[in-house]
């Protein structure tokens, strides 16, 4: 017989709390190691539970901007945490990953979906609707373009981002297609690339590109 | 044989709604009539259904919901139950003369008992 995953269910709605747990605990492999809304005693009581798996709603998490997820992995090591009830919103989603959870369900999941989730991320796979994904790799692949840090923000005093977003402007990109590219709004980008040119002293953005090239640097 | 309190389940979102479904599910005094997954559909299939009980999500913190109005002038027999997922908090809507709501709580027990005429009410207001 396989262990089972021991799960923590942390949720301001009494009714999710109690519904459902009591949906979890109708399952052999999954049992229920406590249920709680938020309060300051929160992670004390997930630590003491000794719980694997932390589902966690979405008003808890947005309202602490996510440095709960952080502070809770912090303090129990080894816990992977599941956010439930999510919107599909990428800034969100990339939040949370950020964070660290290991699984992403939406709102409109359904309880198997939750079930589902406990035992996948119970085996080291980690949870999240196929549309955010996609925002996932856009991202990585974004990171990937990022021009040697250190020379450039040492020769030129460019921030990460704005090292992000030259390669992106030598290949003659708007600031929507970039800001498409890094899940940035387009006025992100706008402000991003006007501070770069500020701080530069170029008079517009493709001569922050030859500056760039200038420092040895292909873009 | 005592007659069973009808309803239909209304809200939203998804995983709540099935929270709820399985909460009264299992009650031997209490019927499902209709699960309704697109707010367009909660007219007809309360027409179709008539049941003694809708519940439905409650869009914003201390609002009537959109349809309430309409819905108890048109059905003044009916009572609706407002579930806040993202709140602790339901309210009971129905109507009498005018249309009357009171807080209930958002558990189980307390859903429970305003299907079964139990539950306390601490105070009126419209």
């Amino acid at each position: 017989m396989s262990p089972q995953t021991t799960v923590f269910l942390l949720a301001g709605n009494r009714l999710l709390r109690e519904a459902l747990s009591r949906i979890l605990k109708t399952k052999s492999d999954i049992s229920v190691a406590g249920t709680a809304p938020y309060s300051p005693q929160a992670i004390q009581q997930i630590a003491e539970s000794n719980c694997q798996i932390l589902l966690l709603d979405s008003v808890t998490s947005a309202a602490s901007d996510f440095q709960f997820v952080r502070r809770v992995i912090e303090v129990v090591p080894g816990l992977k945490v599941i956010m439930i009830g999510m919107d599909e919103n990428e800034e969100a989603f990339l939040s949370a990953v950020r964070a660290g959870v290991f699984g992403y369900v939406l709102k409109d999941a359904s309880a198997t979906d939750v079930v589902a989730a406990v035992r996948a991320v119970a085996q080291d796979e980690a949870v999240c609707p196929p549309r955010l994904c996609l925002s996932l790799f856009k991202l990585v692949c974004s990171d990937s373009t990022a021009l040697p840090t250190l020379r450039i923000r040492y020769k030129l005093g460019l921030t990460r981002r704005q090292q992000q977003l030259v390669p992106l402007i030598a290949q003659g990109l708007t600031n929507k297609e970039i800001a498409m590219r890094l899940n940035l709004s387009e006025q992100t980008v706008k402000n991003h690339i006007h501070r770069m040119l500020q701080r530069v002293g170029a008079d517009d953005r493709l001569a922050v590109v030859e500056m760039v090239r200038e420092q040895g640097v292909f873009v | 044989m005592e007659k069973l309190i009808r309803v239909v389940v209304a809200n939203q979102p998804r995983l709540m709604r099935e929270l709820v479904l399985a909460t009264i599910s299992e009650q031997p005094d209490i019927e499902i009539v209709g699960e309704v997954q697109d707010e367009a559909d909660i007219r007809r299939v309360v027409e179709e259904k008539k049941p003694d009980f809708l519940i439905i999500a409650l869009d914003e913190p201390g609002e009537r919901p959109r349809l309430c109005d309409s819905l108890l002038c048109q059905f003044p027999d009916m009572k609706i139950l407002a579930l806040a997922p993202e709140r602790n908090s339901s309210v009971f809507y129905w109507a009498s003369l005018d249309i009357h709501s009171n807080r209930v709580e958002a558990s189980e027990e307390g859903i429970l008992d305003a299907l079964r005429g139990k539950a306390q009410f601490p105070r009126r207001y419209r």
